[in-house]
């Protein structure tokens, strides 16, 4: 069913990575999807490539729950894994027909660019597997902070994602609620051409762009009256603060980066 | 003569395959006869929608049968969608299903995917307006601008216009005013009366219950955990109390009446009913 979809993927632990400060994670995150980037070799890229594995495997995620995050990108990895084994040509020649050569280079290339996309897929999830959505804004919220120098208004952003985070599960409901009531007066959602199909969601829409609305006028008002008057002078329940534990991670991701620099520097480059 | 509706073995678990799974309709079965009035009471996730939800196809059972006058609805695609219109659903809030410009269109969305002509469709709209109480005037407005109470009277029409053989309410009431209660219960009576058709009703109001059904059923824990008259029904109300539900407020005055030695019968449901039977005992006793 439609309500099947998980979004906001939080895997409740206590692991290491579940307590480092989520401004951390998130920077560190970045560092490390930066670090990945800058890989050259197989070497550097391996040693980027293991971090993200031990990282996966101490924070208690089970490892299906990892590979259900890669799911969705096996079709991308394919494609471009096949493009750049046609696409990329240089060394040994494998296999040659039909105009297309398969090359070591282009193979090289193409294990290259699939490592790299799996291990960028981890170590993003990982972040979202051990971070809750709110907390996640939170330390956005913070993270950005310093914007509001050019008068963004940093606070209204996360506000406005946090919300939108809780009110998918409540959409989803909403629309399957919709959909059966639609269905129970013989509204036909299945068949016909795509034009047919667009004008049967109407039925659909229109209710939910209407509840939408409702709801969000509905929420405005509540937040008016527990006195909600935007970031000005909010104070907060959780604070977050910076622990020895956070640092010492700064410093592993920092050398990290620092090895995948140096290997780079010493061993043959793929791409 | 086969059944309005059938359920042989009926199971639905939600999110099946999960570490959540729960069973919310377990194995029930059931008969609802042609033209009789049922209503369906029982404590919240006790299964009621979802079982209601099975009468026309909206849900798929995972095991077990639907019989809508002896058919197998999922025996094919067709028949499932007959099901459909043979069986009309009303969801719970059924106002937040409106969408068209007009009142009248909308009252016309389920007639149309019928495929009926167009001078059908609108006798079955102004038969169901002014069966539920739209006024004339309203059926050219957008639904969006009519009061909560209208609202809800014109959606139900969207369902009734589509003239079902079984008509099912999920929580009419929910919501409603003491009179918006009173005068939906009059209009559910009055449509079996006058259609004949078959007419099924879940509901958190006992008192609801007792002044239309004439069978009741009770759900609780996904399964049905009795079945009767209304009589048979509230004459357990210990059974019913355990199960987190309870017998009309008027049936346990009386109850209390009796307690104190007051020589009223036990089988008073509805507050009619109870204020024939005071007055009578008033003037009886003014009579000494
Ligand atoms: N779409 C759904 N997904 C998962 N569980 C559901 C869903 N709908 C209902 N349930 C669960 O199934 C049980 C029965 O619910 P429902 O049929 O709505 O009960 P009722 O109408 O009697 O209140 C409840 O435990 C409820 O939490
Ligand atoms: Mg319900």
């Amino acid at each position: 069913m439609i309500r099947d979809i998980t979004i906001g993927q939080y895997y409740p632990g206590k692991s290491v990575l579940h307590r480092l400060d989520p401004r951390m994670k998130l920077i560190l995150t970045f560092l490390l999807i930066v670090t990945i980037f800058l890989c050259k070799s197989f070497f550097s890229l391996g040693l980027i490539a293991l971090t993200a594995v031990i990282a996966a495997a101490i924070s208690s995620v089970p490892a299906k729950m990892m590979l259900k995050s890669l799911k969705p990108i096996v079709i991308i990895l394919v494609f471009t894994a096949v493009l750049n084994i046609i696409y990329t040509e240089g060394g040994t020649v494998y296999f040659e027909k039909w105009g297309i050569a398969i090359t070591e280079k282009g193979v090289n290339t193409a294990i290259f660019t699939m490592i790299r996309i799996v291990t960028l897929v981890i170590i993003s999830s990982l972040l979202t597997y051990t971070t809750t959505p709110t907390m996640l804004t939170d330390a956005i919220e913070r993270v950005l902070s310093p914007l509001k120098i050019f008068k963004i208004k940093v606070h209204t952003l996360a506000m406005m994602m946090t919300l939108a985070l809780r009110f998918i599960p409540t959409l989803i409901e909403e629309i399957d609620r919709i959909m059966n009531a639609q269905k129970a007066r013989g509204a036909d959602l299945e068949s016909g051409g795509i034009i047919q199909r667009a004008k049967a969601l109407v039925p659909i829409f229109i209710p939910l762009m209407v509840s939408s609305f409702r709801r969000a006028y509905e929420l405005a008002f509540a937040m008016t009256c527990r006195c909600y008057t935007g970031g000005e002078g909010r104070t907060r329940m959780k604070q977050m603060k910076l622990a020895f534990r956070d640092f010492s991670a700064l410093v592993l991701c920092l050398a990290i980066t620092a090895g995948v620099v140096v290997l780079n520097h010493f061993f043959e480059a793929v791409i | 003569m086969s059944f309005a509706i059938e359920t042989v073995n009926l199971t639905h678990y939600y999110s099946k395959g999960t570490v959540q799974q729960v069973a919310a309709i377990d194995n029930v079965n059931l008969q609802i006869e042609k033209g009789e009035l049922v209503g369906i009471i029982g404590h919240t996730g006790s299964g009621k929608s979802t079982l209601i939800s099975h009468f026309n196809g909206l849900l798929k059972p995972d095991s077990g049968k639907v019989l809508v006058d002896g058919v197998d609805i999922w025996k094919d695609k067709e028949t499932l969608k007959q099901s459909r219109f043979k069986v009309g659903l009303c969801f719970q809030y059924p106002e937040y299903q409106l969408f068209e410009e007009t009142v009248y269109k909308d009252i016309a969305f389920g007639p149309k995917n019928m495929k009926l002509s167009e001078a059908e469709i609108k006798e079955r709209v102004l038969r169901a307006a002014e069966f539920t109480g739209v006024k004339a005037e309203h059926l050219n407005k957008s639904p969006f601008d009519l009061s909560g109470g209208e609202k809800r009277r014109a959606a139900i029409a969207g369902v009734m216009s589509m003239e079902p053989e079984v008509l099912i309410f999920d929580e009419p009431a929910a919501g409603l005013d003491p009179r918006g209660r009173k005068d939906l219960t009059e209009l559910i009576k009055n449509y079996r009366k006058q259609t004949g058709s078959t007419v099924i009703v879940v509901s958190h109001s006992m008192e609801d219950i007792a002044g239309m059904a004439d069978r009741i059923i009770v759900m609780n824990n996904a399964s049905v955990a009795m079945q009767g008259s209304v009589d048979e029904v509230f004459s357990k109300g210990g059974e019913l109390r355990e199960m987190g539900l309870n017998v009309p407020e008027i049936t346990e005055i009386f109850a209390k009446l009796r307690a104190r030695g007051i020589d009223v019968p036990a089988n008073v449901y509805t507050v009619e009913q109870g204020e024939k039977i005071l007055r009578s005992l008033i003037e009886g006793r003014s009579a000494k």
